[in-house]
C-alpha cells in the first residue's frame, strides 16, 4: 500500500516535469476542455437547482399549488385563474391542507415616497411568513392580527426595498408608507438570506407585502362567481396524514367537489352556465415554479453537452497524438522492464494532471457562466438566482474528472501494442509500437461529423424560428410613442375624466409632441367571453379600450366600416371594432358590421390583425370605446425628440398634485423588451453554431493533419511515382469519405432519436423546409471537412516531392 | 548526342537553412544515353542523393539547365514534373518505399493508376504480371509488402519501377538495407534488366556494384572527380 503510494506520487511528479516541457499542449486542452466542460457544469447545476433541488422550505415536498379551472359546456378549460368567492370558499372550507396561503401579486405607486417609484406588493395571508420560512429582520410577520377580515393597515417591508426606497434606516418600524390612496404602517422587514420564489412569474420579487383583506379586487368582483382573474393563487401544505397516502387523483375530486357543489348552487339561476362546471388540479410547487423552464434546461444540456463531445473528440486526437510523439520514450521505459501496467499508469497520470486542472479552470467559467445565466435569463427561468457552486457541482465535477481521466487514458493505452514497442528501439524510424489505428482515427472523424452536423442542424433550425418571431412584421408602428400609465388613487372619481382632458390638451400644446390617444398600450389584451346576439355562440376573444385617435397613431390599418368617433368615446357608445381573425370566425362569408354581442356591443370596423412582439398566434380581438377616465395615455412624439420622466411629471403636477406616474417607457422598449427571449435565443443559436463549426473543424483538421504526417512517406512515394497534386487530395477525400458518411449517418439517427424521445416538444418545429436546412447543414459541414482535409495536404503537394520524401532513405 | 536520354548542363544545388549555405552540387554536368548502366558514387554527404533527386525531377536544381528525351525540364510546374516523372522515370530507394496497405499487385500497378493514357485494368493486369514474373515474385502476387523479406520487397520496387516503361530506371543505394545475399540478387536483376535494354543510374557505396556499370561517375563534394568512360558533356 506504501509503496504504491509513493509509486504513483513518482509516477505524478514524472508526469508534472514531462507537462512542463510541452505548455502549448497543456494550454489548448486545458482552456478546450475548461471552457466547454465550465459550461456544461453551469448548465447542470441549473438543471439541478431548476429540476431536482427541494425548495428551500420546511416540508417542501408536501407544498401543492392549486388550479381553478372553469369548463365550459363543450367540456373545454375556459379558464385557468379563481374567482374570488370560490378562492375564499375554497380556504375557508377545505380539510386537505394543514395550512394555506392566499396571495395576490400586484404593483403600485408609492406616493409617501418623494420620487414616486413604482413597487411590486403581494396581498398575503398571514400562513405566507410561516409556509415559506420567512425570517424577519426588523420587526414582526404578519399575523392572527392580520387575518382574513381583520382590515388591519399595515405592511412589511423586503429587505431590499428597506435599503433601496429607505435608505436602511433603524427607525423604520411604525413609519406609514402611502400607495393607491391608502397608508400603511410598517410593521416589519424581511431577512436579507430569505428565499422567494418567482410565484408571480420569472424575476418577480415582492417589494411589500399587505395584509390579503386590501387586494385589489372591487367589492363587485369579490361577489362575481362568473368571472376569474388570474391575480388570484392558492398555495397549501398537506396534511402529513394525507401526504403518506398522497394521490392526485383523490385529491383533486374532493377539492373539485369542494368547490364545484358550491358553486353550481351559486350560478344555478344564470342561463349563461348551464352545463358548466368548475375543477380544482393540485401540482407540486415545485413543478409550478419550473413550468416551461424545463425545456430551456434541456436544450441549454443538449447545446453544452455537444460542446463537451467535440472538445473531447478534438483532445482525444491530441492525446493520440501525443502519446504517438512519445512512443520512443516509452520504448525506453518498457526496454528498461517498465510493465504494461507501469506504463498505464504513466500515462494516466499525465491525462489526470491535465484533467484536473481543465476541471479547476472549468470551475472559473461555471462561475462566469452564473453570473451570465442570472444576468440575461434571470428574468426568463425561475429559481436562477439560487445558482451557486454547491455539493453537486463538485460532486459533477469530480465525476467528470474520473470519467474523462478514464476515458482518454484507456484511449491511449488502446494505441500500444506493447509487445512491438521493444522493437522500436532496434528498427528506428517507422516502429509500429505505437501506432493511431485507422479505426480510432476514422471513429474520431465520425464521431466529429455526427456531433456537428447535429449541433449545427438543431441550432439553425431554433434559430430560424427565433429570427422569424424578431424579424415578422408588428403591424404596427413603435417608433416615437410612448406609453403612459398614471395612478390616479388620489383623485377624486368624479374627477378625474376631467384632470384627463386637462391633461390631453396641455400635452397637446406640448411642440414635440404630435399626438396623444387614451388607452392601452397595442400589446395588452384582456381575455373575455362574448355571445353573439343572432346565433348565441360564444366566443373566446381579446379586447382592449382604445380613443378615436388610437389606430391613426399606431398606423393600424382599418380594413371595412369606420373608426370611432369622438362622440362615441365622449358618451362611451357601445361599439366595437374587431380584427380580421375575429371578422372571419363571426361571419365567414360575409361581412361582420352591424352584429351585436350579448353585452351590447356593434361591431362598426374591422382592422388588419397586428402581431404581439414575440408571437406568431394572432387571437380574436376587439377594441371598445376607452373612457375619458382612463388611466393609460399613449404619446406620439416629432421624430428625434424625447420626451423625460421629469418633463412628464411636471405636467402631471401642473393638472394636479394628486396625479401620479405609475409607468413610462416608450413601445420600442416594450418590444425589445417582448423580443429578449427569441433575440437571445437567435444570438445563443447563431455562437453556439459558429463555435461548433469552429471547435469541429480545429478538431478535423487535427485529426486530418496527424494522419497526413503519418502518411507523409506514403504521399512522398506516391508523388515520386508521378502523382499529381489532386491525385493525392482525392485519395485523401477517398480514405476519409466512408468515415464522414458514417457521420452523416449518425446525425441522421441522432436526430430520428432525437425526434422520437421528445415527439411533442419538437413536433412544432417539423417540417419539410428542414430537408433544405439540413442540406444547408451537410453543405456546411462538408465544406468544412474538406478543407481540414486539404489544408494539411498543401505543404507535401505545393512542395518537390523530395521534401515529403526526405528522412525515407 | 542525340540517343542521349538525359542530359545535365552545368547543374547546382544550393540547400539554404537559416545561417548555413550548403552547395551540394557545383556544376555538374553529363549524359545518359540509351541502354546506359552509370553508377553514381562517393562519400557520404558528396551530393548523390542529392543528384538523383534532381534526375529524378523530385527536386529542383537551382542553376543549370537539364533535357530528358531532347526536351528542356528544368522549368516544368509541379504537375508536369510527376507528369514526366510517371511517363519516363523509375524510381527505387534504399529503403523501399512500398506502401504497407496496398498488395504486391497494387504497388507495382499505382504507377499505372497515375499514368495519363488511363490503361484498362486488362492491361494493368499483364503489365503488372509481366513485371513481377521478371523479378521472379509472380507467386507472391496478394501478400502485403510486411509479409515479405527485405530483398523480395526491393523486388517488388523494382517491379513497380518498371512498370510504366519507363526511359530510366533510377536507383538510390538498393541494397543498403540488405544483407549481400540479397543484395546480389537485386543486382543480379538490375543487370538483367540493362541487358535487355533498360537505361540505369544508380548511386551506390558498393565498389563491386559500382564496378558492374558501364559508365562510372565519381562525385567529390558537389562536384565530378572522374568520369573514365563517361560521355561528358558540353
Ligand atoms: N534539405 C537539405 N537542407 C540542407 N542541406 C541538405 C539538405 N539535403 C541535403 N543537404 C546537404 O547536401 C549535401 C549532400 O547531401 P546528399 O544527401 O546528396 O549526400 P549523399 O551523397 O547522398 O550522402 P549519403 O551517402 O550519406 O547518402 C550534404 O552536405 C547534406 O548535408
Ligand atoms: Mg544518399
Amino acid at each position: 500500500m506504501n509503496s504504491f503510494f509513493y509509486q504513483t506520487l513518482y509516477q505524478v511528479k514524472q508526469a508534472y516535469l514531462s507537462l512542463q516541457q510541452k505548455p502549448g499542449f497543456v494550454f489548448s486542452v486545458v482552456t478546450t476542455l475548461g471552457i466547454t466542460l465550465g459550461a456544461l457544469l453551469c448548465v447542470l447545476t441549473l438543471a439541478y437547482v431548476m429540476l431536482i433541488k427541494p425548495l428551500p422550505y420546511p416540508d417542501q415536498d408536501r407544498l401543492y399549488r392549486v388550479e381553478h379551472q372553469l369548463i365550459s359546456n363543450e367540456n373545454k378549460v375556459d379558464g385557468r385563474a379563481f374567482t374570488y368567492p370560490n378562492l375564499m370558499h375554497l380556504y375557508k372550507n377545505q380539510t386537505t391542507f394543514s395550512e394555506s396561503v392566499l396571495s395576490y401579486f400586484d404593483a403600485a405607486v408609492l406616493t409617501s415616497s418623494t420620487d414616486e417609484p413604482m413597487v411590486t406588493i403581494s396581498f398575503v395571508t398571514p400562513q405566507w411568513f410561516d409556509i415559506f420560512a420567512t425570517k424577519m429582520a426588523l420587526g414582526r410577520p404578519f399575523e392572527s392580527s392580520e387575518q382574513v377580515n381583520t382590515y388591519n393597515p399595515v405592511a412589511i417591508l423586503s429587505y431590499q426595498t428597506w435599503q433601496a426606497e429607505f435608505a436602511g434606516k433603524d427607525n423604520i418600524l411604525d413609519e406609514k408608507i402611502k400607495f393607491s390612496g391608502k397608508s400603511y404602517r410598517v410593521i416589519g422587514v424581511t431577512a436579507q438570506q430569505n428565499i422567494e420564489l418567482p410565484l408571480a412569474g420569472p424575476g418577480y420579487k415582492t417589494q411589500i407585502y399587505v395584509p390579503w383583506d386590501f387586494n385589489p379586487t372591487s367589492d363587485k368582483q369579490r361577489l362575481a362567481w362568473g368571472n376569474d382573474y388570474s391575480g388570484l393563487s392558492f398555495i397549501g401544505k398537506i396534511k402529513p396524514e394525507l401526504a403518506a397516502t398522497f394521490s392526485a387523483t383523490q385529491m383533486n375530486q374532493t377539492l373539485t367537489n369542494l368547490v364545484n357543489d358550491n358553486w353550481q348552487n351559486q350560478v344555478a339561476s344564470e342561463e349563461f352556465f348551464k352545463g358548466w362546471g368548475i375543477r380544482l388540479e393540485v401540482s407540486t410547487l415545485k413543478s409550478f415554479i419550473v413550468a416551461d423552464g424545463e425545456k430551456s434546461v434541456y436544450l441549454l444540456i443538449l447545446g453544452a453537452l455537444g460542446l463537451v463531445l467535440i472538445a473531447c473528440t478534438n483532445i482525444a486526437n491530441l492525446f493520440v497524438s501525443r502519446t504517438a510523439e512519445r512512443q520512443q520514450q516509452l520504448a525506453i521505459r518498457a526496454a528498461v522492464g517498465a510493465s504494461k501496467a507501469q506504463l498505464f499508469r504513466t500515462i494516466m497520470a499525465e491525462i489526470g494532471i491535465i484533467m484536473l486542472l481543465s476541471i479547476v479552470v472549468a470551475q472559473i467559467f461555471t462561475f462566469i457562466g452564473f453570473s451570465i445565466l442570472t444576468y440575461y435569463l434571470g428574468d426568463f427561468l425561475p429559481r436562477i438566482d439560487e445558482l451557486n457552486l454547491n455539493s453537486f457541482s463538485v460532486i459533477a465535477s469530480i465525476g467528470l474528472l474520473v470519467l474523462l481521466t478514464f476515458f482518454f487514458s484507456h484511449l491511449c493505452r488502446k494505441m500500444i501494442n506493447y509487445r512491438s514497442l521493444n522493437s522500436t528501439l532496434q528498427s528506428s524510424g517507422k516502429g509500429s509500437g505505437i501506432q493511431v489505428s485507422k479505426k480510432v482515427r476514422n471513429i474520431l472523424i465520425s464521431s466529429q461529423i455526427a456531433i456537428a452536423t447535429s449541433l449545427v442542424f438543431i441550432n439553425i433550425v431554433l434559430y430560424k424560428d427565433a429570427n422569424a418571431l424578431v424579424e415578422q412584421p408588428l403591424g404596427y408602428e413603435t417608433e416615437n410613442i410612448m406609453a403612459v400609465v398614471l395612478s390616479l388613487a388620489n383623485i377624486e372619481r368624479d374627477s378625474r375624466a376631467q384632470k384627463l382632458t386637462e391633461l390631453k390638451l396641455k400635452l397637446n400644446n406640448v411642440p414635440k409632441i404630435i399626438d396623444v390617444s387614451q388607452g392601452m398600450r397595442p400589446s395588452i389584451f384582456s381575455t373575455t367571453a362574448l355571445t353573439d346576439d343572432a346565433t348565441t355562440k360564444r366566443y373566446t376573444a381579446s379586447g382592449k379600450d382604445v380613443d378615436e385617435r388610437y389606430f391613426e397613431m399606431i398606423n393600424q390599418v382599418i380594413i371595412e366600416g369606420d373608426n370611432f368617433s369622438a362622440a362615441d368615446i365622449k358618451d362611451d357608445n357601445r361599439v366595437a371594432i374587431i380584427n380580421d381573425v375575429f371578422a372571419q370566425l363571426v361571419s365567414p362569408n360575409g361581412s361582420a358590421i352591424g352584429m351585436k354581442f350579448n353585452n351590447g356591443l356593434r361591431v362598426i370596423g374591422v382592422v388588419k390583425s397586428i402581431h404581439i412582439p414575440g408571437r406568431e398566434y394572432v387571437a380574436a380581438r376587439f377594441y371598445m370605446p376607452a373612457s375619458l377616465a382612463r388611466n393609460m395615455l399613449l404619446i406620439k412624439l416629432k421624430p428625434g425628440q424625447e420626451l423625460s420622466r421629469t418633463e412628464l411629471i411636471t405636467s402631471l403636477k401642473e393638472v394636479s398634485p394628486s396625479l401620479s406616474l405609475f409607468s413610462f417607457s416608450s413601445l420600442t422598449d416594450y418590444k425589445n423588451e417582448r423580443l429578449f427571449a427569441p433575440m437571445t435565443t437567435a444570438i445563443t443559436t447563431v455562437v453556439l453554431a459558429i463555435l461548433t463549426l469552429f471547435l469541429s473543424g480545429l478538431g478535423l483538421y487535427g485529426i486530418l493533419s496527424y494522419s497526413s504526417q503519418m502518411r507523409r512517406f506514403e504521399i512522398g512515394t506516391r508523388l515520386a511515382i508521378g502523382a499529381k497534386g489532386k491525385d493525392i487530395v482525392t485519395l485523401v477525400f477517398r480514405d476519409n469519405s466512408g468515415a464522414m458518411v458514417s457521420g452523416i449517418i449518425i446525425s441522421l439517427l441522432v436526430l430520428l432519436g432525437l425526434y422520437l424521445g421528445f415527439r411533442d416538444s419538437l413536433i412544432e418545429y417539423v417540417s419539410i423546409e428542414l430537408i433544405p436546412l439540413y442540406m444547408m447543414t451537410l453543405a456546411l459541414i462538408t465544406l468544412i471537412s474538406l478543407f481540414a482535409c486539404y489544408m494539411p495536404l498543401r505543404q507535401y503537394i505545393n512542395k518537390p516531392a523530395i521534401h515529403s520524401l526526405r528522412g525515407s532513405d | 548526342m542525340s540517343q542521349a536520354i538525359l542530359e545535365m548542363k552545368n547543374i547546382s544545388k544550393v540547400f539554404e537553412t537559416e545561417e548555413l549555405e550548403t552547395h551540394a552540387l557545383k556544376g555538374i554536368s553529363f549524359s545518359v544515353n540509351k541502354g546506359d548502366y552509370v553508377s553514381i558514387s562517393g562519400p557520404s554527404g558528396c551530393g548523390k542523393s542529392t543528384l538523383l533527386s534532381i534526375m529524378g525531377l523530385l527536386d529542383v536544381s537551382t542553376g543549370g539547365e537539364y533535357l530528358i528525351e531532347g526536351i528542356n525540364v528544368t522549368d516544368l510546374t509541379l504537375d508536369q514534373a510527376a507528369e514526366v516523372r510517371n511517363a519516363k522515370i523509375g524510381f527505387i530507394f534504399q529503403s523501399f518505399n512500398l506502401i504497407d496497405e496496398l498488395s504486391v499487385f497494387d504497388n507495382v500497378a499505382l504507377p499505372l493508376r497515375y499514368h495519363s493514357d488511363k490503361p484498362s485494368n486488362q492491361v494493368i493486369k499483364e503489365r503488372v504480371t509481366a513485371c513481377l514474373e521478371k523479378v521472379a515474385l509472380s507467386h507472391r502476387i496478394s501478400h502485403k509488402p510486411n509479409q515479405l523479406s527485405g530483398g523480395q520487397q526491393q523486388r517488388v520496387a523494382i517491379a513497380r519501377a518498371l512498370v510504366a516503361e519507363p526511359a530510366v530506371l533510377l536507383v538510390d543505394e538498393p541494397t543498403g538495407n540488405l544483407d549481400s545475399k540479397s543484395g546480389d540478387l537485386v543486382m543480379e536483376v538490375l543487370e538483367k534488366l540493362n541487358e535487355s535494354g533498360t537505361t540505369i543510374c544508380m548511386v551506390t557505396h558498393d565498389p563491386r556494384y559500382a564496378d558492374m556499370a558501364k559508365t562510372k561517375i565519381q562525385l567529390l563534394d558537389g562536384t565530378i572527380l572522374q568520369a573514365p568512360k563517361a560521355k561528358l558533356a558540353g
